[in-house]
């Protein structure tokens, strides 16, 4: 029985952590869908570009990893205004189909890019202020310091995107886009501007995210694609194009994965001879496919969503 | 007996494009005879695989617009249902296709009807869920051979056309070839159908064809299951002919991805759209694969160009290869 306190106490302090890390992945998304009715499917590179950055340039530059992070964002931000300028601008004029694509074709250049660059063996960071120091919350649950920093700065992020959108001037141009492009338009708002901008704001969020991740996640060429299905659930399950809604589902979602977990516990706790073998602490992720598909069908629009 | 006059009624097409068709077939029939490597043929039946996955994506995703990134799932069950029948029942495979066709049907039955209350980018990531969550489901599943997968035992005799087990590759590529004949004829019946031209209504327009009397969810249930028996067919005949056949191969999102990047680079919504995209692509990925992977030691430059061609593809002519051809044809007219 007290295996399964601390199992359900680790797995709630973790679920919270790692869903606001999580939160941060999906905010990227969540901007530019709801500016520009985009999904982009390459989302989940972005992050690893931004996991790359930090990794690289940290021992480049001789300074700690978490100094990286503007650098992290600024990439994130000039690979978002590049794919909007280079790509997605030819991309909205076509049908529907040819945007998923173009973005379908994004990510699976940048992926393999990153393997002909990187090469295909997983990466972490080894040294650093956070790296190897943890934080005992209770018995028998142990806090990586790395994991805490990405939740508190993930918090922040998003404190100074919802400022951002919210209650600057230039932010409530992106809203007013994001109801009504023409109108905006007819106001004299650029949404040019306005569209790379939010990609610039959403390529930034997911690079400082990629960036706190790389602490405790090894990167290598093909984890975006994780990342993506994650944000994907995270932003259905939030409503697509809402800010709050991301926070929220963020961290429902590290609810979500860390269930299992706790399932395992219960077992092994009541020790029930017809319920061994049914483990399911390998369906860790399968589990947010699975809520995706829920939230989809039964939900579309999302617990904050205004957008369908 | 319409139905099978329309399924081979090729006259509305142009001359120019029969004829360039029936050149292709008696290459296509003539190919093993000429000198060929090994490699090349491996190639042709990929090619012939590919062109018929294709054209199970783009009768949903081409006439009926609904973007299907979870093909793979099909082939999966397809190759599956024929390796277990095989291993464990010593089922012949023309008798374990159908079922396995069936099974993929059923299935596609199931997930079809929550999933088509969904639209464009909303349906295309929910298929990819549906995808990976039966992925990983056959990874951890005993029964199936788990993540390691299941190796089909060789019979003694070849060639066997029982077990579809030949010793010379030449035998499965008529096997392929054939199928590709069967599913091109019974496309063409599909374009002339009354389905065909309901799924055409709904891609132009939902709302109006709604307003006319389709019953827009129900059609689009039943093309898409007609499309995952085409892949689910190819998907049994992967399993006799790779004879070893795991979840990564068969269900990973990447067939899924390749599948419908051949289908939209060829042209989505026309018959001849993902034969010509296949026969760009696998050719391409093979040979360029091999080349720059393998040789020059470029591992992913291959793929990184795939990308960039797709990238360009939807950005300058979301109709693909022969959307273009249809565009310099109106020109000249």
């Amino acid at each position: 029985m007290e295996e399964l306190g601390i199992q359900i106490l680790k797995s709630a302090v973790s679920g919270l952590i790692m869903g606001l890390v999580f939160a941060l992945v999906a905010l990227g998304l969540t901007v530019i869908f709801g500016v520009m009715d985009i999904v982009n499917f390459a989302h989940g590179e972005f992050l690893m570009v931004g996991m790359y950055t930090t990794l690289l340039t940290s021992p480049l530059l001789g300074v700690d990893p978490v100094l990286t992070l503007p650098l992290a964002g600024l990439v994130g931000a000039v690979l978002g205004v590049m794919c909007y300028f280079g790509l997605i601008r030819f991309l909205l004029r076509g049908p529907m189909i040819a945007q998923l694509f173009g973005t379908f074709g994004l990510m699976i250049f940048l992926r393999n890019l990153a393997l002909l660059f990187m090469g295909s063996e997983p990466r972490i960071i080894h040294e650093g202020w956070l790296v190897g120091k943890s934080i005992l919350v209770g018995p028998g649950v142990v806090l990586e310091s790395t994991k805490v920093a990405a939740a508190a700065l993930s918090l922040i992020s998003f404190a100074v995107v919802w400022w951002f959108i919210n209650r600057t001037r230039v932010g409530k141009a992106i809203t007013a886009t994001s109801l009504d492009a023409e109108g905006a338009r007819y106001m004299g708002i650029s949404t040019e501007y306005m569209n790379a901008l939010a990609w610039a704001v959403g390529g930034a969020s997911v690079g400082v995210a990629g960036g706190l991740l790389v602490n405790f996640w090894p990167v290598e060429p093909g984890v975006g694609l994780l990342f993506t299905m994650i944000a994907f659930a995270t932003v259905a399950l939030g409503g697509f194009g809402s800010v709050r809604g991301a926070l929220v589902a963020g961290i429902l979602i590290g609810f979500i994965v860390n269930l299992p977990p706790v399932w395992d516990a219960i077992l092994r706790s009541i020790d029930a001879a017809g319920l061994r073998g049914m483990e399911i602490h390998s369906f860790k992720y399968t589990m947010v496919y699975a809520v995706y598909f829920l939230i989809m069908v039964l939900r579309p629009q999302g617990l904050f969503g205004w957008k369908q | 007996m319409e139905a099978v006059k329309n399924a081979f009624d090729f006259g509305d097409m142009p001359r120019s494009e029969l004829w360039l068709a029936a050149l292709a077939l008696a290459f296509l029939l003539w190919f093993p005879a000429m000198p060929h490597s090994s490699f090349g043929m491996a190639t042709m039946i990929q090619f012939l695989m590919f062109s018929l996955y294709g054209m199970g994506w783009n009768l949903i995703g081409g006439y009926g617009g609904q973007v299907d990134l979870g093909k793979a799932q099909y082939v999966g069950i397809g190759a599956y249902t024929t390796a277990v029948m095989m291993i464990r029942w010593d089922v012949p495979f023309w008798f374990s296709m159908p079922v396995g066709m069936a099974l993929a049907v059923g299935w596609s039955f199931i997930i079809g009807y929550p999933l088509f209350r969904l639209k464009g980018h909303y349906f295309a990531i929910a298929t990819i869920a549906t995808s990976l969550v039966l992925k990983d489901l056959f990874e951890v599943w005993n029964f199936v051979g788990g993540a390691r997968g299941l190796e089909i035992p060789m019979k003694g005799d070849m060639p066997n056309w029982l077990y579809l087990q030949f010793r010379e590759d030449y035998y499965y590529y008529y096997v392929i070839l054939g199928m590709l004949l069967v599913g091109l004829i019974y496309m063409n019946g599909f374009r002339h159908s009354r389905l065909g031209y309901q799924l055409r209504a709904i891609k132009d327009n939902e709302h109006v064809a709604r307003s006319l009397g389709i019953d827009v969810h129900w059609s689009k249930i039943k093309a898409y299951a007609m499309a995952t028996a085409y892949v689910a067919m190819v998907g049994s005949f992967h399993a006799c002919y790779n004879f070893n056949i795991e979840p990564e191969d068969t269900m990973s999102l990447d067939l899924s991805v390749l599948i419908a990047m051949m289908a939209m680079l060829g042209g989505a919504g026309s018959m001849w759209g993902p034969i010509i995209g296949a026969a760009i692509l696998v050719p391409m990925k093979n040979y360029l694969g091999s080349w720059l992977g393998g040789q020059a030691g470029f591992a992913g430059m291959d793929l990184a160009m795939y990308g960039l061609i797709i990238m360009i593809i939807a950005a300058a002519q979301p109709r693909g290869v022969y959307g273009i051809v249809e565009a310099m044809r109106a020109r000249r007219r």
